[in-house]
């Protein structure tokens, strides 16, 4: 199915406010009340879990839901180095323009 | 605007401007790799500055991309995005203890344009810089708010300009993924249930045939973590000291999130 610019537009408004509703709601319920702590120990394992899975979906899983590797040993390798370089210097900008940098590199290679 | 700074000739714009610029550098990179993904799922350049500036956050800008690209029916892109912004709700309740006293309007702005990487910059200032406000940390959202749009614009017009090769422009999104996942591992407890996740992911995305996979692996994950959590809490006394819960040292010396301890250095 080709998209059009005006499904585009409502998938862009639609998107606008979920992104919105998980921002505002908790900022503002929160600003003058406690946060449940059982909420906050449970939210605090969300992130890496979420960013782990989108990783893995990209790195190894294919378009029609399979594990494989094939065709994916630049990726893979320029992943690990991300992974290294994230570690040492915390700098996204050094993070995703090395990243690039390797996996251009490494596609040319293998 | 007029607050004392340490250069009193020095406007506030400017000083928040400099304290917003390590974010801008970033965003570039990562913009222009999303407007190219966006312009090749079809989006066109009016359309990618929209949703820069009403979604205005790189994991889900990305996701859209990729997601029409495979062609995911309207419903499952918006439900897949409404749980990868599902984080948020938790940057926005740990940052909501220094908006208190602000009005719903100025609550309702700071949330639009509140983000993994704005959520960073501000938690840090407010709580290390006691002359730092809530409309200042509103200024730098809206700085990193033009850089990524600009960004994406440019990046949608170099899309339409050249042939580039999306499987390599696409890993600017693992990339940043990878780094946020690096962000997170702070104890040996997530670096389980990283592993955890990484089983599960392979196999809720195998059986599913859908994102939605993500979405179960995710919640199931991280439930796991807060129940093994809870457990080493409820059952040692010393629960900080234990080999699972144990914050692992910061090889870069990034400040901790520690309020009390930024309090005592700033004195």
């Amino acid at each position: 199915m080709e998209w059009n610019s005006t499904q585009h537009f409502w998938l862009v408004i639609l998107c606008f406010f979920v992104a919105l509703i998980p921002r505002f709601v908790p900022l503002s319920f929160f600003r003058t009340r406690k946060i449940p702590k059982w909420f906050n120990e449970w939210m605090s394992y969300v992130p890496i879990a979420l960013f782990t899975s989108l990783v893995v979906k990209d790195l190894i899983i294919t378009s029609s839901y399979s594990l494989s590797v094939d065709g994916k040993a630049a990726e893979l390798i320029a992943a690990l180095l991300v992974f290294i370089i994230s570690y040492w210097t915390r700098s996204m900008a050094l993070s995703v323009i090395l990243g690039l940098g390797s996996v251009i590199v490494l596609s040319l290679i293998i | 605007m007029t607050k004392q700074v340490p250069n009193p000739n020095e406007p506030r714009w400017l000083t928040n401007l400099k304290t917003a610029m390590p974010l801008n550098i970033s965003y570039v990179p990562i913009g222009l790799a999303c407007g190219i993904l966006l312009h090749a799922a079809g989006f066109n350049t009016i359309l990618t500055g929209l949703v820069s500036l009403l979604v205005f956050s790189g994991g889900a800008q990305f996701l859209i991309a990729s997601m029409l690209v495979i062609n995911s029916p309207l419903l499952s892109i918006v439900i897949m995005l409404f749980f990868l912004e599902l984080r948020y709700a938790l940057l926005g309740s740990s940052i909501s203890k220094y908006l208190q006293g602000q009005s719903n309007l100025f609550t309702f702005l700071f949330a639009l344009s509140l983000n993994d990487e704005t959520y960073a910059v501000n938690y840090l200032k407010l709580s290390t810089d006691k002359k730092f406000t809530p409309s200042d940390a509103l200024q730098i959202e809206h700085y990193a708010l033009f850089v990524w749009t600009l960004s994406t614009i440019i990046g949608s017009l170099i899309g339409s300009a050249i042939s580039i090769n999306l499987t390599v422009v696409h890993f600017a999104l693992t990339a940043l993924f990878i780094y946020m996942v690096v962000m997170q591992i702070k104890s040996l407890l997530k670096v389980l249930v990283m592993l955890l996740t990484i089983g599960l992911s392979i196999i809720f995305l195998m059986i599913m045939k859908s994102t939605l996979g993500l979405v179960v692996a995710t919640l199931l994950a991280s439930f796991v973590g807060f129940m093994v959590e809870s457990y080493i809490r409820a059952h040692y006394k010393r629960y900080r000291k234990n080999i699972f819960l144990h914050s692992f040292k910061n090889p870069a010396g990034t400040p901790e999130e520690d309020d009390e301890e930024f309090e005592e250095e700033n004195k």
